[in-house]
């Protein structure tokens, strides 16, 4: 090799190593440049989402100017002019007929204002209630409702609204959330609203059960996941995938407690048990229970009218010696038989020792938990873990809108590892949102899936307090495996239809816990349903021409009887229950001829077929098919569901063609014993105001103070002007910033080259 | 021979973005205009007490008047809704305020850098117009301008001034500002006429 040539080489490898560097302090430059953009463009972004969504889309929240006013108010069409909500007070009566229960609801919709309002109702019912009559009362007349077609009904209701007809539109949000519209209640007028339906109690452990929920605690809807994507100019960001379509139906106002308490309650039940009654109790409320012969009693609520913000529940026991094993319900409507079977298997102790448990805790810490639900999450995931053997693995998950897995994979349940997880269950505050779904598929996953040794069970401790329920029953359906799924409401207000659908998908069982004092038995209860042998293959049978839902049916825990309701031209002869339990084959005979007759038994069918199609979805059942069943069902049994409405119209209309019509949900109670400031943290404005139960001075005053328009008023704190400039410049310079330094570089790269 | 791929690479993607970039910078003027033109046709056809037929078929806004300064021979249609959908085609008018012309503050926002970039050129004493669907000519003069912050801009759309009726044309500023301000800037004018 030539001097010269190797000059040449050194020339070209310093050559080399300057342009390298060169390049790499490009790539920085264009690192940080890009970065910069993005930063800036997602800083505008937000700040323009904040400006358009915060600013007058924020309807029914009232403006400062009105402070003190001491109502929840109402805008009108007329900025600048509010009136006070509708107040709904709600009696409930229940008929409990042995296994079956059927409730009144009654709403009363008061409009204290001087204008004419529409008053819109979120409220629960329990889970399995099919409602099937609505009326609606004016002055003496009762107008019954019609089961429509969702939106059909919804057609039938705006147009009477436009009318100026009273109407009431009953709709099912969720099978445990419903929204009650009662358009054109005139000024200082009441509309009565009455709803019935039917349900089957909850038997378990020897005692029957039944709960009413009062409210709808506001619920935790995780973010589409294209909202993401941008916010910018122009609004082109579309909701790709929502996993709360329906989020706004679900939302209503909540009152800070501190404010006072609205939406009073009264309630009675009746009970007709058909056996001796043993212990009658409520672990909700204080009640009076007025005996009425051996099977019979009258339980009202000992304080008479209590605020609508917690559950109520009551459970009934036989007497010592009277536990009913069968019960057999049989009703005639036309040409077709309906009945109703609930069978308690006998629960003897097998001779199998119970295989060792892996179980996987998962603790839900979001900010709806806080306060006495958190205390009651804690020490009953303590209490589990105390319930655990040397032979049992075990791990713990805890969630908000962060996640955190204990051990990185289930660990012996040795002294020291549970010592170690107590001390952190101890540890844990409630705060934040509730993304469930990442915790669930944390649980879900299973690192030894073709262990027989142990048997996977996860335990989630939570008040489901969320809006996703479908998308979080497809994940457990897909995920399953061999794991099973046991959820523990907590809580004041549990979401009742995620808790029991999670466990009929994850085919496990559930249980509530209302108080701390109730911790230690009712972790006892579930434990002894995960520590003993489930009866699984159940299949009932009688003649081919027989319908009968659930089908399939659900795994049995101990305990827990066979529900099945069951439709045939002629219910004779002899149904056949057959299933496996701890390997030891079970099977029982019912004689149909000595069923007894019960009324709305077609009703509960119906409901139970619903019920049970709506759940087959999360098997991948053809949604198309779904629909078709439900619709059809529901149509037939004239019953509300996710596709229909009950709708009630008055003929004539009431509200002059000249008056206003304004329009706002009605104030929620927070669930009691909930922390305000934890749900809706410093982002969320609460409302400030109370609705008083019944202010009659204090309104009128307050209509008199709305009455002026003219009036010059302070101005409105509540009015953003929105953004009013594009991304039109921002985009062309960074635009031309890359055009420019991509040419540099191109250029660059050739010179180097050559 | 090696070094040229990634350096040929990085230039292309830069490219690609970068026109991205520019075409989408373009095409936002671009839309706001052609909007516009479909807007003053479907206007100019409007018959008098009917409302005006769809700009193009599918638009799902609602031309509400043609907002006019005449000395500046500026023109724009105002929309229904502040939204930004809405006001990638013209001037909104925000919800929640009162009906152009009608007692109170009507409030009509657009952007900057489109329709209302003239608004700086307004001053107090000069005259805007509004036709409505309905047909109706109104006068309105301005009054003051204001700079304000989004959330205290001090206006109430219950008060409508001292001849009791005002508009409120309100956009981003700085003007010449690119990036998203908390600042507006507010032309008031005044109800001028009888009619």
């Amino acid at each position: 090799m030539s001097p010269s040539k190797r000059g040449t080489n050194m020339r070209n490898t310093t050559t080399k190593a300057r342009d390298l560097r060169l390049t790499l302090r490009f790539i920085q430059l264009l690192t940080a440049t890009l970065a910069t953009a993005i930063l800036i463009m997602a800083f505008a972004a937000r700040a323009h989402a904040e400006t358009i969504g915060c600013g007058p889309t924020r309807d029914g929240l009232m403006t400062k100017a009105e402070a003190g006013t001491g109502t929840l108010l109402l805008k009108t069409s007329t900025p600048g002019r509010y009136l006070p909500a509708p107040r709904v007070a709600t009696d409930i009566a229940v008929d409990i007929a042995g296994p079956i229960a059927r409730t009144k609801v009654t709403q009363r919709f008061e409009n204290p204002s001087e204008g004419w309002v529409e008053g819109v109702y979120v409220f629960p019912l329990p889970e399995s209630a099919a409602v099937d009559t609505l009326k609606m009362k004016i002055g003496e007349r009762f107008i019954e409702g019609q089961v429509k077609e969702r939106q059909e009904a919804r057609q039938i209701y705006e147009t009477a609204k436009a009318n100026g007809q009273k109407a009431s539109l009953v709709e099912e949000e969720r099978p445990n959330v419903f929204t009650n519209s009662v358009a054109n209640i005139g000024p200082h007028e009441a509309i009565v609203v009455q709803m019935e339906y039917q349900e089957s109690l909850r038997f378990d452990q020897g005692r029957y059960s039944l709960r009413i929920p009062l409210v709808v605690a506001p619920r935790y809807s995780p973010a589409p996941t294209a909202a993401l994507v941008r916010c910018a100019e122009a609004g082109v960001g579309i909701d790709l995938n929502d996993p709360v379509p329906d989020r706004d139906r679900l939302d209503a106002p909540v009152l800070r407690p501190e404010m006072g308490k609205v939406n009073p309650v009264t309630l009675t039940v009746t009970l007709k048990a058909g056996f001796p009654l043993g212990l009658i109790e409520s672990t909700s409320h204080a009640i009076t229970v007025k005996p009425n012969g051996k099977t019979d009693a009258t339980i009202t609520l000992k304080a008479g009218e209590v605020p609508a913000d917690q559950d109520f529940t009551l459970s009934f026991a036989p007497a010592p010696g009277a536990e009913p094993s069968v019960a057999l319900l049989k009703e005639r409507t036309g040409d077709t038989d309906y009945l109703l079977a609930l069978i308690v298997p006998p629960t003897e102790e097998t001779r199998v020792k119970p295989k060792p448990r892996e179980a996987i805790f998962v603790l839900d810490n979001s900010g709806s938990m806080g306060g006495e639900s958190i205390r009651q999450a804690k020490a009953g995931l303590l209490a589990a873990l105390d319930r655990l053997t040397p032979a049992d693995r075990f791990n713990v998950i805890r969630f908000d809108d962060t996640l955190t897995v204990l051990f990185p994979a289930p660990v012996d349940a040795t002294a020291e590892k549970i010592a170690f997880a107590k001390g952190y269950v101890s540890n844990i505050e409630a705060n934040g949102g509730t993304e469930m779904l990442p915790a669930l598929l944390a649980a879900l996953t299973d690192t030894t899936p073709a262990d027989e040794t142990h048997i996977r069970q996860v335990i989630f401790l939570t008040d489901g307090s969320v809006g996703n329920e479908a998308q979080l029953f497809a994940a457990i359906g897909e995920k399953l495996g061999r794991s099973r799924l046991f959820t523990i409401g907590i809580g004041s207000a549990p979401n009742s239809y995620f808790m029991a659908g999670a466990a009929r998908a994850g085919r496990g069982s559930y249980t509530y816990i209302g108080g701390v004092d109730q911790v230690s038995a009712k972790m006892a209860e579930l434990f002894a349903k995960l520590e003993r042998p489930v009866m699984t293959g159940l299949t009932a049978k009688l003649s081919d021409n027989a319908e009968i839902w659930p089908n399939p049916l659900p795994d049995l825990y101990a305990g827990e009887p066979v529900l099945i309701t069951l439709k045939a031209p002629e219910a004779n002869g002899t149904l056949t229950l057959s299933g496996v339990r701890g390997g030891t084959p079970w099977a029982a005979k019912l004689d149909l001829a000595k069923a007894e007759p019960g009324s709305g038994i077609a009703k509960l069918w119906a409901r139970t077929k619903i019920a049970a199609l709506e759940e087959s979805r999360v098997q991948g059942a053809d949604a198309v098919q779904v629909d078709k069943g439900v619709l059809e069902t529901a149509l037939a049994y004239h019953l509300t569901s996710r596709l229909t409405s009950l709708v009630a119209v008055d003929v004539t209309p009431s509200r002059p063609a000249d008056a206003a019509l304004s329009s706002g949900k009605v104030a929620l109670n927070l669930p009691a014993g909930w922390d305000f400031d934890k749900v809706f943290g410093e982002t969320m404005r609460p409302l400030e105001r109370r609705a008083d139960a019944y202010p009659t001075g204090l309104l009128t005053q307050l209509a008199a103070k709305t009455a002026p328009a003219s009036a010059v008023k302070p101005a409105d704190q509540d009015l953003v002007l929105p953004q009013g400039g594009t991304e039109s410049m921002l985009l062309l310079i960074i635009g031309t910033l890359l055009l420019l330094i991509s040419g540099t570089l191109f250029l660059r790269g050739r010179r180097s080259v050559s | 021979m090696t070094r040229r791929a990634p350096h040929r690479l990085l230039a292309l993607v830069l490219m690609i973005i970068g026109t991205a970039l520019v075409l989408r910078a373009l095409y936002i003027p671009a839309k706001a205009a052609l909007a516009q033109t479909l807007l003053e046709r479907a206007f100019a056809r409007a018959k008098p007490g009917e409302a005006a037929p769809k700009p193009w078929p599918w638009a799902d806004i609602t031309p509400l008047a043609e907002l006019s300064v005449p000395h500046l021979k500026r023109k724009a249609i105002v929309l229904e809704g502040a939204s930004g959908a809405a006001m990638a085609f013209g001037p909104g008018h925000m919800p929640n305020t009162p009906a152009i012309g009608a007692p109170g503050t009507a409030i009509i926002a657009a952007h900057r850098d489109t329709q209302f970039s003239f608004l700086g050129a307004l001053k107090p004493g000069d005259e805007v117009t509004a036709v409505t669907a309905g047909g109706r000519h109104l006068h309105f003069r301005v009054s003051e301008t204001r700079i304000v912050r989004a959330d205290a801009s001090g206006l109430d759309p219950a008060y409508g001034g001292p001849t009791g009726a005002r508009l409120a044309l309100v956009t981003c500023y700085p003007f010449t500002g690119v990036l998203h301000s908390p600042w507006r800037y507010v032309v008031l004018a005044d109800r001028s006429d009888e009619t």
